[in-house]
Order: structure tokens, then C-alpha cells, then sequence
């Protein structure tokens, strides 16, 4: 595939980290908006910061490659990881949270709705991305 | 007849050396993906064709002019202990710097083999390597291993028991140049005079050392007869430059002989490279490392508490269990309420230590864990600590005793105690329990982000502490940081398991001594003397506590939190474990028994958490801060500034939180 792709992926990935995670900060700050309910995004600075560390790198990678310069590509690649990464914690959480409320006898109150996060579903992009570029990427990683 | 032979291994960091010794062993040493794990030696044995073979692991040394104290190490036991044997490790994907260190080994007249290890990484980019070639210029066995797969090993025996019946060795010399040459023969000859030390060392090495200014060599003829002839040639001669033309002969020697052994492809940029331009980029660095932090207590909270759950629901009903049918009434007590509450109080936690242990496993081995040091090298140069200080104070996060032993590959003495000093603000894992308690009990769904913010406090609490000690107590220049950065790995399954149980199981074994012991005296103190209600105010716990509340009464604690603050200079553990004793749950877990007291707030809880986070360190890391430094001073400063410093910042955090969480 064409770096063209990858600067649109990075680019496009890289806002809604950004503007979710400042989303985040602002739901933090001032509370709920019912707008944004179906967002599902919680008021939580810290996976907040997180989805702004992601949509940064991303950013970075689409800057540097469009404008030309081959080392944009590993912040791209990188960014991508820290998706997957990221989401695959949310998702760990999840699941985690789910069998407690099973364990507790509180499932029935409760709903996979309230447990996903902007990280959990961006991710998904991410897995995209992976599935894209991530054998390319991982080329000659070693078991330790 | 069964005869001994004592192998030593050395080599330069990270190169395999005690994965090699585990392998050749049967031994479990920790192993990791960054320079300057080993940093003592480390002994084991085996028996190979009739010859009982003592393997010795060294600490990584780039050569034998020792600047560290774990360098130091690796070279007195090459000197003065004389092995029948040297096997130096080298990474075949870096033979050239490598080899340096054979130049100077070489030079020992003792016998050396090379076992040219990672070789199927070195094959895989491509590197070709003529070991018989190699061999035969050293004139030094060269074998080609793969410790993590034991591949070679039994070669690499054979070839060291050859090395050792053979004698006598005699030394491989570079030509210095006619300069340094005759300085040296001059040199050789003031030695000479010296019998003691010509019988103990190799007279030209030592002129070598000399030549290059080595402190540990100058004090060594210092004593001698020889040393007036020496110092007054030492005098006219400028060692700084005599080191640079040595090192530049050496290497000059390694360029001759590594185009007739050793071919390479040309790389493009490799994995490790494209990630390094991420992770170590100026701005995206730290935050990438904090946003790596978060991830890994967010996993630490939230994946363990189904387990957590488990556990405690089994520690309450065996507790009711124990008291409710244990005849005599005080045994059930003693062991429902004291035991099982006490040491079932701190195994609940068991699951957040273990994951904890296993993110940090997969962190190191996978090599991040190097680049983290590296990011860090910048902010902490501003304020006066040497990057290399950020490997123990990582290491801290597992546990301060092998964080402050890790310091001893700082070279600079007072950049190494400023790290000591500081590394106790490092969270361990024993505080761990009490963070998942109390952010658990107060702080619900945003646990996972206090217990964040407890680890960057504490981070940033060593770091403004390392600043104002060296403006004060300990001045001086911060030493340059050259580190080099280990190839990324992936973590294999097996090998973060055996990291997370070799070190999550020295927390199960606190937990059946140290945490226990402290749950008993609690139980004790909490139920007399004879006749008084159980954890009252009247019983012995409850004087105690009520003696010291006091002190902490302005941080919003009461007795209980008093006794149990106390109690965690053993083990911080204990913490929890006397806070499961003193509330005696009965029928309610522990974080219902904190929840429901009215004395307890979320903002005296966050207090609380700083307060452990920093108070003091535990028993085990005060004996080796004592053994480290060799003081009792700077031990019992580590105490009064841990305790000052706890105290101020958990009022702070105390009377402001209110503001910010409105859990006054």
C-alpha cells in the first residue's frame, strides 16, 4: 500500500484520538453532557492523557510523511501498536469487570455498555491498521 | 579422582552471561533485557568427565580499568582469585566492541575462552563469522552458543577443561607503539623489584594499568618497593593521553583481524531502530512512558479484581469458620481474627502482585525498560542525577532491596548514594495492597488512576529530593550517562512467567513469615490484656495507638491507622494485614469494615496512601541502605527524611483533596 494511505490512516486516527481525549479532560472538568452520552466517553483525565499520548504519535507519523520524511512511518507503526495495546487492556478490564459482577451476584445491574471506552472502540481502527501493516512492522522483532 | 575446576564468566553487559550460567547450571538467576542486572557474582556447580566444575557469573565489565563497584567486582575476582579458566561471553551481533575486553583479557596470561553467544540473532541480520579464523588470531577457542536455547554448551565445557589442563599460558600482547612501548618496558622493569607483586600479577598488564592511570593499580604498587621508581616515571607522563592511544592501538588491532573473520550485511533500518525513533523521541518519550505506566495499573487494578473477590469471599468464610467453631474461644480468635484475617488480608492482593510483576517482566525482557532509563537521562541530568540512577529506581517498583543493590553500577560514589537515598520513594510492591485497598474502598472506578498517581508522585518525590540533596548534603557533578540500548525482544511466555513467579513468590513467602509474624503480635496486642474487648481502645493495640495518634492525628488518622502504620516498618504489607486484625470484618470484608467507619474519608484515605507511599523504607531495605552505604548516618537520614517528607505531603494532599474530590 501507498505511504498516501498510511498518511490518511495516521491522519484520520490520529484526530479522533485527539479530540476524544480532549473530550475526556473537558467531561472531567465540567461533568456529564447528555450530547455526548452515546459517546460513551468517561470523565477520566488519565485514559484521557492516554488517548492524547496516541493521537500525538499518530499526528506526527501523518506530519512527517506527508511532508516526505521517511521516519515517519515508524510513529505511524508505533502509534497503531499503542491502539491495539491500549485496546487490548480496555478489553482485558472489561472482561475482568464483567466476571466480578458475576462473582459479586451484581449481574444482572450490570451492562458492557457502562465498561467501554473511547480506547476499547477506536481500537478497532487500530486492529485495521495492524492487519494492514503490522506484519511489515514487526519484521525482525526476536523472542527474548 | 574427581578433580576442581573454577570457570569464570565475563563479558560486557547484556551479552547472555547469566543466561548462559543458568543454562550451564540448572540455575534460575534473573535475567534481563538491559545492561547491569548482575551486579554481584554469582556461583553454581556441575559435574562434567570426572572434573567438579564451579561456574562463576560476573557482572558485565566493557574492560578490565574498573569504574564501578560492579565492575570492580568482575575484575578483583579475575585478578586476585585466579580462575583456572575465563569464559568470556561476547554478543556476536557486536564483535568489535566486544573484543576490546579480549585484548585486555588476553593480557592476564590466563587461559580465555570465547563462547560467541546470540549467534542465531547475529545469523539472522545477516553477520557471517569465521570462528575458526577468529580462533586462530586470538589464539583463543572460540565456540558458538545460544544460551537461551542451550545450544553449544557441552562444546563450551569441553573446550574450557581443555583450556585449564593446558599450561602454561602465555599473554597476547598489542603493540602500544614505540612510545607507550618503552614506557612499558621501563615500567615492567621498576615492577620487577617488587617480588610480591611479580608473583601475583602479570608485570607488563600491570604497566599497561599503570600507563593508563588505573587508581586500583597505582594503590596496588603504591605499598610495594617498586613504588618510588614508578611514581617518579608516572610523573612525566600524561595518563589521560596514554589512555586514549592504548584504547586506539587496541581497537586498531580488533579492525585488523574483523574483515578476515567477519562479514555483514549491510542493514536498513531495523525494527529496534524504527521503535527508538518513537519511544526515545525528545517530546513523545515521556509521555508514551507515563501513558505506559497507566496501562499497566490499569491492568494491575482491574484484571485482578475478580480474583481478588474469590479470594476474599474464601479468607471471610474461613475466618467466621475458624472463630465460630475453634474451642478454646481465644485459639478461633487467634486464628480467625488474627491469622486468617491478618495474613488473608494481604493475599487478597496476590493477584495485583503478580500482574504487576508480569508487566514489568514483559517491560524488561521485551528491552523498554532500557529506553525508559534512557528518556529519563535528560530530567534528571537537570537536576543532578546520572541517567544510569533510573534503572534502580525502575527496579524499585518491584522491590527497593535488589533496587538499591542495583546501584552499585553507578561509578561515581556520590551520584550511587544520592540514588540509594532517593530509591526508597520508588512504590514497591508491598505497597501495592494498600493502594488496591484503599483506592479500591474509596475511589471505585478511578482506582486505577490513583494508584497511577501514587507511582508518579512517588517518582516525582526521589526526583525533587535527588535536586535538593545535591544542592545541599551531597554537591558535585552529575556523571555522564553511556548506556547502550539492548535490541527489542519479544517476550516469550514462559520466560515472563518464570520473572513473575521468581519474584511474586517472595511476596507468598512473606506472607507465611514476616506478614504473619505481624498479624499474630497485632492479634496479641489487640487482645489483651486478658479480659478487655477485642481491638478496643483499652487493649494493649489501642494504647500504643493511641500513644502515637498524636503525631498523626493532623493527617486525619486515627489509632487503629496509628498501630498498623507502625507495624508496616516490617514489611509494608503489614499495613493491611494489622488494619484485616484491628477491624476484626467478621461478616464484611475489610474495604466494607474502612468504608463504613466514619472516621475515614476518600481525602484521609488519599493521605494515608502518601503517607505509605513515603514514610520510611521497610526493615529489609534500611539493612541495605546500612550495608550499601556503610553508614548508619546516611541510614537513619533515610529514615527521618522519609518520615518528614511523608508527613508534610500527606497533610497537603489531605487538606487539599477535599477541594478536588469533595471527600472531606
Amino acid at each position: 500500500m501507498s505511504d498516501g494511505i498510511k498518511v490518511l490512516f495516521g491522519a484520520v486516527l490520529g484526530v479522533l484520538y485527539v479530540a476524544f481525549g480532549l473530550l475526556q479532560f473537558i467531561l472531567a472538568a465540567f461533568g456529564p453532557v447528555e450530547s455526548l452520552e452515546a459517546l460513551l466517553i468517561p470523565g477520566d483525565i488519565f485514559s484521557g492523557f492516554v488517548l492524547l499520548v496516541i493521537g500525538t504519535v499518530l499526528l506526527t507519523g501523518a506530519r512527517k510523511l506527508s511532508g516526505g520524511a521517511a521516519d515517519g512511518m515508524p510513529f505511524i507503526y508505533v502509534g497503531i501498536l499503542l491502539s491495539v495495546g491500549f485496546g487490548l487492556v480496555e478489553l482485558l478490564a472489561l472482561c475482568a469487570l464483567g466476571a466480578d459482577a458475576y462473582l459479586v451476584g451484581e449481574w444482572a445491574d450490570w451492562s458492557v455498555m457502562d465498561t467501554i471506552t473511547p480506547l476499547l472502540y477506536l481500537a478497532v481502527l487500530g486492529v485495521l491498521g495492524f492487519l494492514a501493516w503490522g506484519r511489515e512492522f514487526l519484521r525482525g522483532i526476536r523472542a527474548a | 579422582m574427581t578433580r576442581e575446576i573454577r570457570i569464570a564468566l565475563t563479558g560486557n553487559p547484556n551479552v547472555g552471561k547469566t543466561t548462559l550460567f543458568n543454562a550451564l547450571t540448572g540455575s534460575r538467576q534473573h535475567v534481563g533485557n538491559w545492561p547491569g542486572v548482575t551486579v554481584e557474582k554469582k556461583t553454581g556447580r556441575i559435574n562434567r568427565n570426572g572434573y567438579e566444575i564451579e561456574v562463576v557469573d560476573l557482572p558485565g565489565t566493557y574492560s578490565l580499568t574498573a569504574y564501578s563497584a560492579d565492575e570492580i567486582i568482575a575484575r578483583n575476582f579475575l585478578l586476585d582469585e585466579k580462575p583456572d579458566v575465563v569464559v568470556q561471553v561476547v554478543d556476536a551481533t557486536n564483535l568489535e566492541r566486544n573484543l576490546y575486553l579480549t585484548t585486555q583479557l588476553s593480557e592476564l596470561r590466563v587461559p580465555v575462552v570465547i563462547a560467541l553467544n546470540m549467534a542465531d540473532m547475529a545469523e539472522a541480520q545477516g553477520d557471517a563469522i569465521d570462528r575458526a579464523r577468529l580462533s586462530e588470531f586470538l589464539e583463543i577457542p572460540v565456540v558458538r552458543t545460544v544460551g537461551t536455547r542451550g545450544e553449544g554448551l557441552d562444546t563450551l565445557l569441553e573446550a574450557a577443561i581443555k583450556e585449564a589442563k593446558t599450561s602454561p599460558h602465555h599473554e597476547h600482547t598489542v603493540g602500544y607503539g614505540d612510545d607507550a612501548e618503552a614506557k612499558i618496558v621501563t615500567l615492567v622493569d621498576a615492577l620487577s623489584a617488587d617480588r610480591n607483586l611479580a608473583k601475583r600479577y602479570p608485570l607488563r598488564w600491570l604497566a599497561v594499568k599503570l600507563l593508563e592511570g588505573d587508581e586500583n593499580v597505582v594503590s596496588k604498587v603504591r605499598e610495594g618497593p617498586a613504588s618510588v621508581r614508578v611514581q617518579s616515571i608516572l610523573s612525566s607522563i600524561d595518563a589521560d593521553e596514554y589512555e586514549a592511544v592504548m584504547a586506539d592501538k587496541r581497537y586498531e588491532a580488533i579492525a585488523a583481524i574483523l574483515p578476515q573473520v567477519h562479514r555483514t550485511d549491510p542493514k536498513g533500518t531495523t525494527f529496534s531502530d524504527m521503535v527508538d525513533r518513537v519511544v526515545t523521541n525528545r517530546y513523545l518519550g515521556i509521555p508514551i512512558f507515563l501513558a505506559l505506566m497507566w496501562g499497566a495499573f490499569e491492568l494491575t487494578f482491574t484484571v485482578a479484581t475478580p480474583f481478588m473477590t474469590a479470594i476474599d469471599t474464601l479468607v471471610v468464610w474461613l475466618a467466621e469458620l475458624a472463630v465460630a467453631s475453634i474451642e478454646p474461644a481465644w485459639l478461633g480468635s487467634l486464628i480467625g481474627d488474627g491469622i486468617i484475617s491478618g495474613v488473608g488480608a494481604v493475599l487478597i492482593f496476590l493477584p495485583n502482585i503478580f500482574i504487576l510483576f508480569l508487566i514489568l517482566a514483559f517491560l524488561e525482557d521485551s528491552g523498554y525498560l532500557a529506553r525508559a532509563a534512557f528518556i529519563m537521562d535528560r530530567p534528571l541530568y537537570a537536576i543532578g542525577l546520572p541517567g544510569k540512577a533510573f534503572i534502580p529506581m525502575l527496579i524499585g517498583f518491584g522491590c527497593n532491596v535488589p533496587a538499591i543493590m542495583a546501584t552499585r553500577s553507578i561509578e561515581s560514589e556520590k551520584d550511587r548514594l544520592l540514588t540509594i537515598l532517593v530509591n526508597p520513594f520508588m512504590s514497591c510492591s508491598a505497597r501495592l495492597p494498600v493502594y488496591v485497598l484503599f483506592a479500591g474502598a474509596f475511589f471505585g472506578a478511578q482506582a486505577g488512576g490513583v494508584m497511577f498517581f501514587l507511582y508518579v508522585l512517588g517518582i516525582v518525590v526521589a526526583i525533587v529530593s535527588a535536586k535538593l540533596f545535591r544542592s545541599t548534603v551531597l554537591p558535585g557533578d552529575v556523571s555522564p550517562f553511556v548506556m547502550e540500548m539492548p535490541p527489542y525482544r519479544l517476550p516469550t511466555a514462559m520466560t515472563s512467567l518464570m520473572h513473575m513467579w521468581s519474584r511474586g513468590s517472595m511476596y507468598l513467602r512473606k506472607a507465611g513469615t514476616i506478614i504473619l509474624l505481624g498479624a499474630m503480635v497485632v492479634w496479641a496486642l489487640a487482645s489483651f490484656p486478658y479480659g478487655v474487648e477485642y481491638g478496643s481502645a483499652e487493649s494493649f493495640a489501642g494504647m500504643l495507638g493511641h500513644l502515637i495518634e498524636p503525631l498523626v492525628a493532623p493527617l486525619g488518622f486515627d489509632w487503629k491507622v496509628a498501630v498498623a502504620l507502625i507495624f508496616g516498618f516490617l514489611a509494608k504489607e503489614v499495613v493491611v494485614g494489622s488494619l484485616g486484625v484491628l477491624y476484626g470484618t467478621g461478616e464484611e470484608t475489610l474495604s466494607e469494615a474502612l468504608l463504613a467507619d466514619p472516621g475515614l474519608s476518600a481525602a484521609t484515605a488519599l493521605a494515608l496512601m502518601v503517607f505509605v507511599l513515603l514514610y520510611m523504607p521497610c526493615v529489609a531495605a534500611l539493612g541495605v541502605i546500612k550495608k550499601e552505604t556503610g553508614s548508619w548516618k546516611w541510614t537513619g537520614f533515610a529514615v527521618a527524611y522519609g518520615i518528614v517528607v511523608a508527613w508534610v505531603l500527606a497533610f497537603v494532599v489531605g487538606h487539599l483533596a477535599p477541594f478536588f474530590i469533595g471527600g472531606a
